[in-house]
């Protein structure tokens, strides 16, 4: 399938979301329209992010690509560098449908089109800036500012330090990679916790030693327990948000989430991250007292199991709600429940590490019992908690990570619940890897076994 | 040690393990023994030696249609991953009574979880590598190695000794240096012996003993010097680079469209098998060095030096250096479809390596002898043209 050309963007979230559910989705739109007025803030958010590089370059400030999760944020804040998310950035010109030239550029400076998405855009984009001796032209936000430092790392999958690594064909830049890890469910932790959190500390160190040398200043640790007790507050508040989304009917849905992650993945550690959530709050808790779903009659309601989401066509979402169907809760972009670092742990470098050590293990303890999977744990522990009829995951081509196990996750599962589930297949950008057509019957399909599922059970 | 006699000497021998693969660990996990299964070459295979169990490196099956796998692997990732699990399925690895992995990359890690899940191994266990090469990243593989060792002591039902360790260090240090012997005699032009014939001995490799490994490959090393001949001169001389390959047909296919391939760095070749494990006071502290920074896999990121120059000197220099001893007149880079570290490496390889006067060709194959047809016009263009 040839790319889609299409205009859509975040900020057409203002439609009348009843106008949309009760009507034909208008033909250029592929983003989703939201339920909640605070998350049409993030909009705004993330323009600033693109913008504040830029300045903060103009101003001499440091400014660094980054990646999520690398549990790096606070340090960053406490130093003043100014991070460029190039995850996000990827995940902005798929939403705006304008990845296409970026991804084609990479492919053509000889990168497989199997290399996931973000990879492929951010790539494209620093050989396209290379090759032009300025920013592309009309890149969406304005584009990357050209970054004085690269900070990888090995959280979550193999391309998050082997990325930075490749710009090296691009661009001189001071580059630096560590460490993320945790232990396999099955191992003792009692046995490899001091290890796991030492080792974690001192590549976290390292991070800091390298931040020094090139910033010429000292990392201040009032400074970074400011900026932790910040994102722990900030991570505090959005977990109580997704409390209150157990409501039925649902008060937030899951395309909102895929706004309102933004403050506390590319804010943390910022007091508008808390205040974005304390709004949040406040505006779901409202919906939830007042009974306000997100469509007039809330029929089912789905868990996205996992998998990124396709931010080529995040409309799909609405789509969903046409049929009555609602994504009440989801497992991508929700790394971590907050987790309590013990007391005797003075230290903001340790207590990073044995927060990171701590988060990643989550759920260890349930899934040694049953299922052997902590993300199984975590599905079922929604499927329960958020009274779910049906569970949905994204298979994204280009993302191993993310991708590589859901059909394990969906057998397991099956062991424990019988709800219906499918597997949805394309990718997180590349939109020549989405088939409407192919999806809105697997998803009709899909809705009439939820349907009959319901059926069967009330029986 | 495990001691056992060896039934099958030379090049005829190392065809009948070859073509029956996993016989010979069939054999003796019949007589007792305990064979433990495991993937890349970051296992510590001297562990297992010492304990007198077999390691056995997991292979793949490029003949054999992926058909068990699908339900329950995405098809999205490494399809030799893929395989040996579907191999699995099927029952060709009920003679392993154990699987260890390392974390080498994402879909290896994920393997761990599915396959100790579906196919119930006795025993089981997960390594973490790090990554990074910082100091820090030395000590903590230490542990990882130091916990991986408690646990295979328990499964053995006793203790490893220093003195064990140390022993069979020398073994697969000899085995190393005799697979460093063997590669050396395609350095003439021509060759004394083919791919085939080396990979042959190397798939072979990985089922057997040390013992029986380093007997086998002294009676080859010793059978190809004393038959002079060989594959005879061909225009091209070949080097691979890549990660598993564990069957001839791709080796085959170049040698018979007028190349030799005279030397490679695959994760399945040489790449185990450049350095050795440095005796050490602390037999472990060798095994770390070696295991951790001596295997030049993508996987590892090597820190970044001043310049691209040298950043990518440290990380492929020494395939250059190989190239250039072997006098290789073209490289082909073999990369198996959604290996994210290769598939991220490739350009800087192509063009460091074009930059030193060498063509390359660099190849997407999804692991299977189905699609070797779509790979022949490439290699056979490339060969006429370096030629």
């Amino acid at each position: 399938m040839a790319f889609l050309k299409g205009s859509g963007d975040v900020e057409e979230n203002n439609l009348s979301r009843e106008v949309l559910v009760m009507s034909e989705k208008p033909a250029e739109k592929t983003t989703s329209t939201k339920a909640t007025e605070t998350v049409k803030k993030v909009r705004a958010i993330v323009r600033g992010l693109y913008q504040n590089a830029r300045e903060a370059k103009e101003k001499g400030q440091f400014t660094a690509y980054t990646m999520t999760a690398c549990q790096y944020e606070e340090i960053l804040n406490a130093m003043d560098i100014v991070p460029v998310w190039t995850e996000n950035y990827a995940g902005l010109t798929a939403a705006k449908r304008d990845a296409e030239r970026f991804v084609l550029k990479a492919e053509a400076e000889g990168y497989s089109n199997v290399i996931c998405g973000y990879v492929r855009v951010g790539l494209g984009f620093d050989a396209l800036r290379k090759e032009m001796g300025k920013t592309p032209e009309n890149a969406p936000d304005g584009g990357m500012v050209m970054p004085d430092l690269l900070l990888g790392c090995g959280s979550a999958c193999d391309p998050r330090f082997k990325w930075y690594q490749a710009l090296g064909r691009y661009m001189n830049v001071p580059t630096y990679s560590f460490d993320v890890i945790w232990p396999p469910v099955d191992a003792d932790l009692d046995e490899v916790r001091n290890y796991y959190i030492r080792y974690q500390r001192e590549q976290l160190q390292g991070l800091v030693d390298f931040l020094e040398r090139q910033t010429k200043k000292k990392l201040s640790h009032d400074r970074l327990w400011e900026a932790i007790s910040r994102s722990n507050a900030t991570w505090r508040k959005w977990w109580e948000v997704d409390q209150l989304r157990k409501a039925i009917p649902s008060p937030m849905p899951t395309e909102d989430h895929y706004n309102a992650m933004v403050p506390g993945f590319y804010c943390c550690g910022t007091q508008l991250a808390v205040d974005f959530y304390e709004e949040l709050y406040n505006e779901v808790k409202q919906r939830v007292d007042n009974n306000i779903g997100v469509v007039p009659e809330e029929k089912y309601r789905l868990l996205f199991g996992g998998g990124l989401p396709p931010w080529h066509t995040m409309w799909i979402f609405n789509y969903f709600e046409t049929l009555g169907a609602v994504f009440v809760m989801e497992n991508a972009y929700r790394i971590y429940d907050p987790v309590e670092v013990p007391s005797h742990v003075k230290d903001p470098l340790d207590y990073l590490a044995w927060r990171t050590f701590l988060r990643w293990t989550q759920r260890y303890d349930m899934a040694k019992k049953r299922s052997g999977i902590a993300t199984v744990e975590r599905l079922l522990e929604y499927i329960e908690d958020y009274r779910i009829d049906g569970v949905v995951t994204h298979a994204t081509k280009s993302c191993r990570a993310t991708t590589v196990g859901q059909i394990d996750w969906l057998h397991r599962l099956n062991e424990y619940t019988n709800i219906p589930s499918m597997q949805l297949i394309s990718d997180i950008i590349d939109v020549r890897d989405y088939s409407e057509a192919q999806w809105k019957a697997q998803i009709d399909a899909f809705v009439e076994a939820v349907e009959a599922h319901k059926r069967r059970t009330a029986r | 040690m495990m001691t056992t006699e060896l039934k099958r000497t030379g090049l005829a021998g190392v065809e009948e393990l070859y073509q029956r693969r996993g016989q010979r660990a069939r054999e003796l996990s019949e007589q007792g023994a305990k064979v433990i299964g495991y993937f890349c070459c970051y296992v510590p295979v001297e562990f297992f030696t010492a304990l007198e169990m077999l390691p056995y490196r997991i292979q793949g099956g490029v003949n054999e249609p992926i058909t068990e796998a699908d339900a329950y692997l995405e098809t999205i990732m490494c399809p030799f991953i893929r395989s040996a699990f579907d191999l699995a399925l099927k029952n060709r690895y009920d003679f392993l009574d154990g699987l260890v992995v390392p974390h080498t990359c994402d879909t290896v890690q994920r393997i761990y979880d599915i396959w100790k899940y579906y196919r119930k191994p006795a025993y089981s266990h997960f390594i973490n590598v790090p990554h990074m090469l910082q100091p820090s990243s030395y000590e903590f593989f230490k542990q990882e190695l130091l916990t991986f060792r408690k646990s295979l002591e328990e499964f053995a039902g006793r203790k490893m000794t220093d003195e064990a360790l140390t022993k069979a260090v020398r073994l697969h240090n000899e085995n190393r240096a005799l697979v460093r012997q063997l590669y050396d005699l395609r350095k003439p032009d021509p060759p004394l012996t083919s791919g085939v014939e080396i990979l042959k001995t190397m798939v072979t490799g990985m089922g057997l003993p040390v013992l029986e490994y380093n007997e086998l490959l002294r009676s080859v090393i010793r059978e190809i010097r004393e038959r002079g001949g060989g594959p005879g001169k061909k225009p091209a001389r070949i080097l691979i680079y890549g990660s598993v390959i564990d069957d001839i047909s791709f080796i085959q296919l170049i040698e018979d469209s007028g190349a030799n391939v005279v030397m490679d760095d695959l994760s399945t070749g040489l790449r185990g098998f450049w350095h050795d494990v440095e005796p050490t006071p602390d037999p472990l502290d060798g095994i770390v060095n070696r295991y951790l920074d001596k295997i030049y896999c993508p996987r590892t990121y090597r820190p970044q030096a001043e310049t691209q120059e040298k950043d990518l000197d440290n990380r492929f220099g020494y395939v250059y250096k190989s190239a250039a001893d072997f006098q290789v007149n073209g490289v082909i880079l073999y990369v198996i479809r959604f290996c994210d570290t290769y598939e991220l490496d490739a350009p800087d390889f192509k063009s460091y390596f074009q930059k030193k006067g060498f063509p390359v060709l660099y190849l997407e194959d999804d692991y299977s002898a189905g699609t070797l047809g779509q790979l022949k016009t490439r290699v056979q263009a490339f060969i006429e043209m370096i030629a």
